[in-house]
């Protein structure tokens, strides 16, 4: 699936401690561009910490990181929403504006990126008809279940033809019918180019992908994988001098 | 750009619109909070001008020596007119100042009954009002005035009057002016506060906002744009309060025994009261997406 050489994202000895506590350490691995890449492990192991760290969520403390031709160490506050208008996410809680409607959701990463209303009405139509929300468009995501507020999420990620989409556990809260359908739909969007990362811990979620990478991390360190290169390294190590000092304001 | 920028502005207008409850309840915390303030602006407006006026009323007795000509007299007193913060004035001539010391004594005129007016000197009692600079240079310069008219032989005024006017201006100046400046400091604090805390609750959308690519602009404009709006209109609206509770105050300073004309705070302290309110509101928006 990984056709292409050129990496969307790059990680060299990464780790990340929140104080005493090593979330990750010493993670290195490579993912091409239109790449589908599965981070799995039990909860803890890190995946969150990694996904936050991709887009800029956390500062990058510890080793070097590129994600679409942004370098990660020091990036600077201003240049984070230019990394994340490349960068999509879904999470398992949606994080979306529940008063509002769900064409206003979608349409917010296109407002933001300042795109003329026509397009973005075109746009946002098109991508709520892929998904089976066209008719729930005018709808406040309040009125929505679950599964229909996680596509509203979806959409709102793929809204902007993302070069990167991460997902954290986006199928942690939907049925296995549900989840499944979901997979389907981020097949479709790895077919037309759209790498991914996606991190979960069901078994199922992984299988519907047959040809993904799996990247297993257990306690911090990436503990297996699916592949072998030479961006990969899968033998945990300990960071060498000591616990790196947390950053202050470790949000973005 | 200036029309996405206008859009923007707009945007944190609206957005006041989206939970009318809490911002409304801010809306009258900033309200009551700079109508306070704005009380007691205007209380001490007033007491600082109504101190202010009494203390720069003087009064000078001018005596001319006797037997300065009448023509003369006449003349320098039409030159007291022109004095600065000239208010009013009584002459007499030595005739009409015994006719006047006269009647003071009632049933001992006769007491005097043998003096003739030559006894007496020609005065004059004129009534100033200093202005707001140093009541003791005013006072300076207009004894000088009058001392360099010709005949003038003495000049009385009560230096106790321009002691109490210093004073109070020393006052009103080391504790009155900082203490109005705290009180709007403190003012301000608790509205950049109430501001602060109404934001809270769109944090999520903040968050979701950064997490979509929003610039920093354009999160911070509608929010800064909506907590100077809040500011602005808390501080309106505690101005017409203020107006209501000037014309009650008004009618109770008009009575006896105060007298007193109770005026409305000037264009300046108004303009402040506002656009502090409103300034508080939008460094607050700021101080609030920081954290």
């Amino acid at each position: 699936m990984d056709t292409t050489p050129e990496p969307m994202v790059r990680v060299q000895h990464v780790s990340h401690n929140f104080g005493a506590h090593w979330a990750l350490r010493n993670v290195t691995f490579s993912l091409g561009k239109g790449g589908f890449l599965f981070l799995c492990g039990p909860s803890g192991a890190g995946k969150t910490t990694l996904l936050r760290l991709l887009h800029g969520a956390l500062p990058l403390g510890r080793g070097a990181a590129e994600v679409a031709g942004f370098q990660l160490k020091g990036l600077s506050g201003a240049r984070v929403p230019l990394l994340r208008r490349q960068v999509s996410v879904v999470f398992q809680d949606f994080r979306i504006l529940p008063g509002r409607s769900v064409a206003d959701n979608v349409a917010l990463p296109l407002e933001v990126r300042a795109v003329p209303r026509a397009t973005v009405r075109k746009r946002v139509n098109a991508v709520l008809r892929s998904l089976g929300l066209d008719d729930k468009a005018l709808c406040p995501c309040s009125w929505l279940s679950g599964g229909e507020q996680q596509r509203v999420a979806i959409a709102r990620a793929i809204v902007v033809n993302p070069q990167l989409l991460l997902a954290d556990e986006p199928t942690g809260n939907l049925d296995r019918a549900l989840a499944l359908h979901l997979m389907e739909i981020f097949k479709q969007f790895n077919t037309f180019g759209t790498t991914i990362i996606l991190a979960t811990h069901n078994r199922d979620v992984m299988a519907a992908v047959p040809g993904a990478r799996h990247l297993e991390l257990t306690d911090g360190r990436v503990t297996a994988a699916s592949w072998r290169d030479a961006d990969l390294e899968v033998a945990p190590a300990e960071p060498e001098d000591g616990p790196a000092r947390p950053k202050p304001g470790g949000r973005r | 750009m200036i029309a996405r920028m206008a859009r923007l502005l707009l945007r944190g207008v609206a957005d006041l619109g989206r939970n009318p409850l809490a911002q409304a309840l801010t809306l009258c915390a900033v309200t009551l909070t700079a109508f306070l303030a704005g009380l007691f602006l205007l209380l001490l407006v007033n007491l600082n001008q109504a101190l202010l006026s009494a203390g720069g009323d003087f009064v000078f007795q001018v005596y001319w020596a006797p037997g300065t000509p009448e023509d003369a007299l006449r003349d320098q007193w039409a030159r007291l007119d022109a004095l600065p913060g000239f208010q009013a004035k009584t002459t007499y001539t030595p005739a009409q100042a015994l006719d006047e010391l006269g009647l003071a004594l009632g049933g001992e005129a006769k007491a005097i009954g043998g003096l003739t007016g030559g006894a007496l000197p020609p005065t004059a009692v004129v009534s100033l009002r200093a202005p707001e600079a140093d009541p003791a240079v005013f006072v300076q310069q207009t004894l000088s005035a009058l001392q360099g008219l010709p005949g003038v032989a003495d000049i009385h005024y009560s230096a106790l009057q321009v002691d109490l006017a210093r004073s109070w201006q020393r006052f009103a100046r080391t504790v009155l002016w900082p203490l109005i400046g705290l009180l709007g400091f403190t003012a301000a604090l608790v509205v950049g506060n109430t501001v602060r805390l109404s934001l809270a609750g769109r944090r999520d959308e903040v968050d979701i906002l950064r997490l979509v690519g929003a610039g920093r602009w354009y999160i911070q404009l509608p929010l800064l744009v909506g907590g100077a709006v809040q500011g602005l209109a808390g501080g309106a609206l505690a101005l017409g309060l203020l107006a209501l509770a000037h014309l009650a105050l008004a009618d109770l300073a008009a009575t006896p025994p105060l007298n007193m004309t109770f005026a409305f705070l000037p264009l300046g302290h108004c303009l402040a009261l506002a656009g502090g309110m409103a300034l508080a509101g939008a460094l607050a928006s700021l101080v609030a997406l920081r954290e």
